[in-house]
């Protein structure tokens, strides 16, 4: 086992919200990781995906003490995934269970390789229906990644008027679970710690229209 | 095809040669290794044998007065295997081993042999440690592997079902034929103002139901997740994006107790709920499944091999049918019980609503098939008549000619299915069997015709996921091997893929 500390604590990391991206850390380095990065096959993927992760890292399920999940925003279906492996993965070995905003873990990687940036960072994600999930990022604390505004919905000559006049920087990084586990493993040294929230971040009701009485008929 | 199971003795050294050599091209013992293992007194080896043939073998050791043993070995012929031969030699090892006072039993298995790997989790075996390049000369790593809790394996498996298809959160445990638990948490409120199931509403509330109900399930069945020998999952057909939250959730929860997952499908799931309610399912039956989400009309010969499809709804579903309706006739969400309520105190014969695929050239091609669109437009032009031309119209008239004409083909069709086949037997299933005027002219038309009818308690009608529990506990009786970690969720899964 490459990792020593006296009290090892193993983190499982799971995001869905593009493709399906799995990882394994122990106190913030990566032992092992797994990205597919086309979406509609998360429901395929994720069983095998966690199983690898472990093997890989050569740790079985009970070694985990800390599940990280990804919610969202990200389109549904398969958001939806991880976010109930997720669960389930935490109630079967017994760890807890901790949630991250998806888009944090995509502004931690562009941190990671541009750590002297002073500019705001936009990170934007496909919403599909001519939309960009996006959320706005002035730097970093502690190692966290710091959200300025976001997240939302736009459309993206409305996300521009609405960012008009400030000199953003885009950044459109795939979502790594890796990026995720690490965004948690700074939290957790922080005063607030990781969020114990783990609902999703849909940021858009249900598409359906009240039913009324209508011509069946016609 | 049967087997049986028999100590080894040394005059089967040749045939066990064979099959070694023949299972294990690379790495076979030697004839003198493997003597000599028959021979130890410390060890204990059995054969299958088919038609006084050998098929398979399998050793354990186990030292005098040593609360361990090691599994030596295991093999069976591989135009043999599936049949629950490896399965009945590791039962009975078992039972040796804990006669002998076995606390634990070991073994290592080859990395790259999933079949074993995954009879061993069947019998409670986990892995503990890896052997790097243990097989020589393949160079294949061994995972070592335990079970501590010797379990017995002749009692009836504890099944965990996770149903998800439609919009009820269900999970169910069963003990072989026996209902322990059956928690459902339904979205049907959410769906009420938009008079049907909105897909996206049902997959969201599935999401929030799923711990709460699988904690009150387990609370329930006073079991823990460590004492469940397998989880079942339905895996279609259903809404794609309702059947994934079940999928996702049941894979991570396999993986991370490290018990074996059934694929189940939802519609045979129906059948195999009754037999938590009989302790068993005579067939051949005929089924008739009526829902929200499907009507079928199926011959089920064997429920773990031949379910075959003799027809279903080639428009609405009949649930969907009585919602359609309600709507029309400005009752509320769901159709189906507001339907039942207002035709009471009407008259069924007020109206003649059409009988969908019953005329003589529909009978010809779709003689076991539905038909619910014409009715509801029937019915909806009806009420749009009256009302043009100012005129009353009785509610609870055209809800009980309506609710007649439903009843009628549903019931007629599945009777004529019995009676076609000759199989007397008619298992329903479904939410829609609530109806209190199906089930009567259900009894009626079946008495009349000599049929035995089944109908399982509402709680097991609609869906839920002791009936998914119920067929993987089938599944895993009958010796068939877990499913894949890759299978997918099926929106038209067929019924005739029983497991996937």
């Amino acid at each position: 086992m490459s990792v020593t500390s006296t009290n090892p604590e193993y983190a499982l990391a799971i995001d869905t919200s593009a493709g399906t991206t799995v990882a394994v850390l122990s106190l913030g380095s990566v032992l092992s990781e797994v990205n597919y990065l086309e979406p509609m096959t998360h429901s395929e993927r994720i069983g095998s995906a966690i199983e690898k992760v472990l093997g890989d890292a050569k740790l079985s399920p009970g070694d985990i003490t800390e599940v990280i999940v990804g919610r969202g925003p990200g389109p549904f279906t398969g958001l939806r995934v991880g976010l109930a492996a997720a669960r389930y993965f935490a109630i079967g070995s017994g760890a807890k269970l901790f949630g991250v905003c998806s888009l944090d873990a995509i502004a931690y990687s562009y941190y990671q390789t541009n750590p002297e940036e002073v500019r705001p960072v936009l990170v934007t994600t496909d919403a599909r229906r001519q939309e960009v999930f996006w959320a706005l990022y002035s730097g970093t604390k502690n190692g966290v990644p710091i959200r300025v505004e976001g997240p939302s919905v736009s459309k993206p000559a409305v996300l521009e008027d609405h960012l008009a006049g400030q000199d953003v920087i885009n950044c459109e990084l795939p979502i790594t679970a890796s990026a995720l586990g690490q965004v948690a493993y700074y939290q957790s040294l922080t005063d607030l710690g990781p969020s114990l929230d783990v609902t999703p971040l849909y940021l858009r009701e249900p598409d359906a229209v009240p039913a009324k009485p209508k011509k069946v008929s016609g | 095809m049967s087997f049986i199971i028999r100590g080894a003795l040394s005059a089967d050294l040749d045939q066990i040669m064979a099959i070694e050599t023949e299972c294990f091209v690379n790495d076979a013992w030697s004839r003198e290794v493997m003597q000599s293992e028959l021979e130890a007194s410390h060890t204990y080896y059995l054969v299958a044998e088919v038609e006084g043939n050998l098929v398979g073998y399998a050793g354990t050791s186990q030292l005098a007065d040593s609360v361990q043993a090691d599994i030596q070995t295991i093999a069976v012929r591989p135009n043999q295997r599936g049949a629950g031969i490896g399965r009945a030699l590791l039962n009975e090892l078992f039972k040796d081993a804990k006669r002998k006072g076995a606390k634990e039993i070991f073994l290592e298995v080859r990395s790259d042999n999933t079949i074993a790997q995954k009879l061993y989790k069947l019998f409670g075996f986990k892995q503990i440690g890896l052997r790097k390049q243990y097989y020589q000369p393949d160079g294949v790593d061994a995972f070592v592997m335990k079970t501590s809790i010797i379990k017995d394996v002749d009692a009836k498996p504890l099944v965990l079902g996770i149903e998800t298809s439609c919009d009820e959160t269900g999970i169910g445990i069963v003990r072989g034929n026996e209902l322990l638990a059956n928690v459902i948490s339904s979205s049907m409120d959410l769906h009420s103002r938009f008079g049907g199931v909105v897909p996206e509403i049902a997959a969201r509330a599935h999401l929030e139901a799923l711990g709460p109900v699988l904690e009150e399930a387990l609370s329930k069945a006073n079991v823990s997740l460590e004492e469940i020998d397998a989880i079942a999952v339905t895996n279609g057909p259903g809404l794609a994006g309702a059947l994934m939250v079940g999928v996702g959730a049941a894979k991570a929860l396999a993986v991370s107790t490290g018990k074996p997952i059934y694929a189940v499908n939802h519609l045979v799931g129906h059948i195999a709920a009754d037999i938590l309610d009989q302790g068993k399912l005579v067939t051949p039956t005929i089924a008739l499944l009526v829902s929200g989400g499907h009507t079928s009309l199926l011959l089920v010969r064997d429920i773990l091999n031949d379910v075959q499809l003799l027809g279903e709804t080639i428009d609405d579903a009949a649930g969907e049918a009585f919602d359609k309706v309600a709507r029309v006739l400005g009752l509320s969400y769901p159709g189906g019980p507001e339907i039942d309520k207002a035709a009471q105190s009407g008259n069924p014969s007020a109206f003649r609503f059409p009988r969908g695929l019953t005329l003589p050239k529909d009978m010809a091609e779709h003689r076991y098939d539905f038909s619910f669109s014409g009715l509801k437009t029937a019915v909806a032009r009806t009420v749009e008549l009256a009302e043009t031309n100012n005129e009353e119209i009785s509610i609870p008239d055209v809800a009980a000619s309506f609710r007649e004409a439903v009843v009628d083909v549903l019931i007629k069709k599945a009777i004529a299915a019995c009676l076609d086949h000759d199989i007397r037997r008619l298992l329903l299933g479904g939410g829609v069997i609530a109806n209190a005027r199906l089930r009567e002219y259900a009894m009626s038309e079946c008495a009349a015709n000599g049929i035995e009818l089944r109908i399982p308690p509402l709680s097991l009608c609609t869906d839920n996921g002791a009936m998914i529990a119920s067929l993987g506990a089938q599944l895993l009786m009958a010796g068939n091997e877990p499913s894949s970690l890759d299978f997918s969720a099926d929106s038209t899964l067929s019924v005739t893929q029983i497991q996937s």
